[in-house]
């Protein structure tokens, strides 16, 4: 793993963009814990300063300091898409493996579950999920909903790789060796879905990033938590472009993009180097 | 090596080297698929070349079609068709040549007939994508003459309405070969083109490939690994081991007097219905092309190898007349 | 004496096609054969592609369940053993052998797991000392495979891998499908003449599943000749091959081509009528 990471560098443009952009993004998510404003309160610094030495990225008219402020919002929108990212592969990587290895009616049942997860139209669902818990609605809660309307795509892609592996030999080799099925599908088909599983969580996270800015834009989500979404919400709130407070959103929205491309790129270089025939060149095996 | 008169050779392939460049993670790989081959096909004669996987068999008849794509590069000697006097070999013929010589003058024979056939459209249309061009004439005419050319393919001439899945492995194959035909080609490449048959299928396709070889007076290169098939079809062999030519000459002599110990082991080691006697495998396996043993590549696998086979690559001599072979053993003091 | 492998009128369909126009493709008919305990044999099944030669295989190890009819292991169903206590009886060897094994994984896991599973291997040093000895019977060792992946071996050494690993469970049955069809043609005799050895020396049974007759005329005591999921012919091997009775027996042994069919083709090949589209499926 670390020799891919070591080659990537050294060999993929794409790969080193991504990296930097992503660690940029990181590192203002890790000066969060250095703030020395909590998050929440409002008024601490004089309100509506455009950027300047003492306060680089400006201050919003709530009297926060846009750039502190933006520490605890990337954090906060990146943890929640890993949150979703990770909860939604899990899901897609049981139903993918084990609908395709076992077929039959196992497999009917999960498809039939992944269709119509995919057909569900997402948004309405979102906005209903809000109306009906309000104020009980949290980052983790929407997170933990996100993750269980997005494994589908993923699975079913899944479930394709693993039916060609079910097919394979030297499946039938690892059955005649006394391997139980979870076994089979967590060492040998494993390997075959990571470098996908790793390529789709970064548009995963993409995705769940979108859609967390896209409700707190809108107030659907639980407003006092500082997200991206929720920042550029507040600017709304108080008509920032109009008032020509242009730095409230533009930061947040310039950090977003950043962190969309950063991402897409890092699963484009990674994806390429992953697949497992590269891997395979790469390890000298000419079939 | 000496052409028999009106047997002017079509093809001339001469110390051709073809070599598997790869770069991954920055490590620089070799692979010498094909190296240092030279042998002649001549007019109206098929030519076998035999070979296990990895003697570079493959990769041979890739660079002598001109079909080489990166990583795999010619990196010397030269592959020379009679009707491309200008360019050495297809590769480097500019692509508007290509264009003009493929079909009508050289054409391909492949394995999976289902690569060359469009599953979407009819056999009719693969007849016009491929032909027409070379052809010309009414679109009514071509087909009359696509119909006659399948029928003499054994084919009737309702296959042409018929789409490749209707049809059965050896008549879809029998299909691409009337494709390969069609234009009266000077040069038929022919890469295992019944290795995926049943053999009753294969003997039939092969009965077929022969007489229309015969009728049109063109040359083929032919490529398996089944010596059967070798034995039973080609005019004339080469035997290909870990991307070198190590004998070659007419087939009933090869089969009749095989001189290199690897051919002889190859024929003496299949078995025949109605014999019992024991056949032993090789010892050893091919070597690994990115490092190919020093010397003869056959040594370490060789009974017959002498300190010499070692360290000096032996030279490919005609030890009877017509017939070349290239070992220390056989001929003394010939290194390359 | 007992039988050790039955097969009772063993039949197996498909059904192809969708919902409201499916139908039933037999891919094996009444097929019935006996493998005697204790006189171990190479018994071969002969056929091309579509005969049905590989279906049999799957369910004489129990991968797929006859449609109707019985395989019997020792003289019980195949279906009523519990799946573990079946493989440890019954092993497989694969057509490709650089598909046998995971190209990502190391070789020597599948024999390990192998020993320990179904060799009765309680640690790793019993399990290596079983795998090592499993693979000095196919004239390998565990220090040439130990720590290898499969792309660092030759076909030939691979499959002797996997007869390897198949022997470390010490079963009474061995299937291999078509175990010498992807073996180059040097190394091919070796893994034949192996076959020949285990069933010498170790008492083993091999259904050997085949197209190619020569090896089948020079390893096999008995065999049958398939031809769209019917045994055509049966009987002792040699006799068979030498004089085939059915029709499609001849037509099959005609059309190998050996060393000695030297020129069959010189001759112009006689114009036989046209074929149709559809005439073969």
């Amino acid at each position: 793993m670390l020799v891919i990471l070591r080659d990537l560098l050294r060999y993929n443009l794409e790969f080193r963009i991504g990296l930097v952009l992503v660690a940029i993004v990181l590192v203002m998510a890790g000066l969060s814990f250095v703030s020395p404003y909590p998050p929440g309160d409002v008024y601490l610094v004089p309100p509506d300063v455009p950027p300047s030495s003492a306060y680089w990225l400006g201050t919003t008219s709530r009297g926060q300091d846009v750039f502190w402020q933006l520490t605890f919002a990337i954090r906060n929108t990146l943890s929640f898409g890993i949150m979703v990212a990770v909860l939604s592969r899990l899901i897609a990587l049981v139903v993918g493996l084990l609908a395709g290895y076992s077929g039959g009616w196992l497999d009917r049942v999960l498809m039939s579950i992944n269709d119509t997860f995919i057909i569900i139209p997402l948004f309405p669902i979102l906005i209903l999920f809000y109306f009906v818990l309000r104020d009980s609605m949290s980052t983790p809660l929407l997170a933990t909903i996100m993750a269980c309307l997005g494994w589908s795509y993923d699975a079913r892609l899944i479930r394709s790789v693993a039916l060609s592996l079910k097919t394979r030999e030297f499946t039938q080799t690892s059955i005649f060796s006394g391997m139980k099925t979870h076994e089979i599908l967590a060492r040998e088909h494993l390997p075959y879905v990571l470098p996908i599983v790793f390529s789709t969580t970064m548009n995963n996270m993409n995705w769940s990033i979108g859609i967390e800015v896209t409700l707190a834009v809108l107030g659907f989500t639980d407003i006092n938590t500082p997200t991206i979404g929720g920042m550029i919400y507040w600017a709304n709130q108080h008509t920032a472009l109009v008032a020509g407070i242009w730095w409230w959103i533009a930061f947040p929205v310039a950090l977003v993009v950043m962190t969309f491309i950063g991402l897409f790129l890092l699963a484009v270089s990674m994806n390429e180097y992953i697949d497992p025939r590269s891997r395979l060149a790469r390890m000298g095996g000419s079939r | 090596m000496s052409a028999a008169p009106g047997r002017a050779p079509v093809l001339q392939v001469r110390d051709l080297q073809a070599h598997f460049r790869t770069r991954y993670f920055g490590v620089d790989r070799e692979v010498r698929a094909v190296d240092g081959v030279g042998f002649d096909v001549r007019r109206n004669e098929i030519y076998g070349l035999a070979g296990e996987s990895s003697s570079g068999k493959t990769t041979l008849v890739k660079t002598i079609a001109g079909l080489l794509k990166p990583p795999l590069e010619m990196v010397g000697g030269s592959a020379r068709f009679s009707f491309l006097p200008e360019w050495d070999a297809v590769g480097r013929a500019p692509p508007e040549v290509v264009r003009r010589i493929r079909w009508r003058h050289l054409s391909y024979i492949m394995q999976g007939s289902m690569n060359v056939l469009n599953p979407l459209r009819r056999i009719r249309h693969s007849f016009r994508d491929f032909a027409w061009r070379h052809i010309g004439g009414g679109k009514r005419e071509f087909d009359a003459r696509a119909a006659a050319h399948l029928e003499r393919v054994r084919l009737d001439p309702s296959v042409l309405s018929a789409y490749p899945h209707e049809l059965s492995g050896g008549m879809r194959q029998r299909v691409t070969i009337a494709l390969a035909t069609i234009c009266k080609p000077d040069f038929i490449i022919a890469d295992e083109p019944t290795t995926a048959l049943d053999v009753v299928v294969q003997k039939d396709v092969l009965g077929m490939i022969r007489s229309i070889q015969r009728e049109m007076e063109s040359s083929i290169l032919f490529i398996t690994h089944d010596m059967g098939v070798h034995a039973a079809l080609t005019d004339r062999l080469g035997i290909m081991y870990a991307g070198r030519l190590v004998e070659d000459g007419e087939t009933p002599e090869i089969f009749g007097r095989p001189l290199h110990p690897y051919t002889r082991h190859l024929i003496a080691s299949l078995p025949r219905i109605g014999d019992v006697e024991q056949r032993e495998g090789l010892e050893g396996t091919p070597p690994n092309l990115a490092m190919p043993p020093p010397g003869c590549r056959f040594h370490p696998r060789c009974p017959l190898a002498m300190p010499l086979c070692a360290t000096t690559v032996p030279a490919m001599v005609e030890t009877l007349p017509g017939h070349r072979v290239a070992c220390h053993a056989v001929n003394p003091g010939a290194a390359a | 004496m007992s039988a050790l492998l039955e097969l009772d009128k063993v039949s197996k369909s498909f059904s192809r096609g969708g919902l409201f126009s499916s139908r039933r493709v037999d891919a094996v008919k009444e097929v019935s054969f006996t493998l005697d305990d204790g006189r171990p044999e190479i018994f071969t099944v002969i056929g091309e592609s579509g005969s049905g030669k590989s279906t049999l295989a799957r369910m004489i190890l129990g991968i797929n369940a006859a449609s109707s009819g019985q395989v019997r292991l020792a003289g019980r169903d195949v279906a009523s053993y519990e799946r573990r206590a079946f493989m440890a009886q019954v092993q497989p060897i694969f057509q490709n052998p650089f598909e046998a094994f995971n190209p990502l994984k190391r070789l020597d896991r599948y024999l390990f797991m192998t020993a320990e599973r179904f060799g009765g291997a309680a640690d790793r040093a019993a399990a290596e000392e079983l795998a090592d000895g499993a693979l000095r019977q196919v004239g390998l060792s565990l220090a040439e495979v130990s720590g290898r992946f499969p792309h660092e071996l030759s076909g030939g050494q691979l499959q002797r891998v996997a007869v390897a690993r198949a022997l470390v469970a010490r079963p009474r049955l061995i299937v291999a499908d078509e175990p010498v069809s992807m073996v180059d043609a040097s190394l091919r005799m070796s893994i034949v003449n192996l076959f020949g050895r285990l069933r010498d020396e170790l008492g083993l049974s091999i259904i050997y599943i085949t197209h190619d007759l020569a090896t089948a005329y020079y390893i096999s005591d008995r065999l049958i000749i398939m031809q769209k999921g019917m045994v055509v012919e049966a009987g002792p091997a040699r006799a068979v091959l030498s004089a085939p009775s059915h029709p499609y027996s001849r037509q099959l042994r005609d059309a190998v081509l050996t060393p000695d069919s030297a020129g069959a083709f010189r001759a112009r090949h006689p114009l036989k009528a046209a074929a149709t589209p559809g005439a073969t499926p």
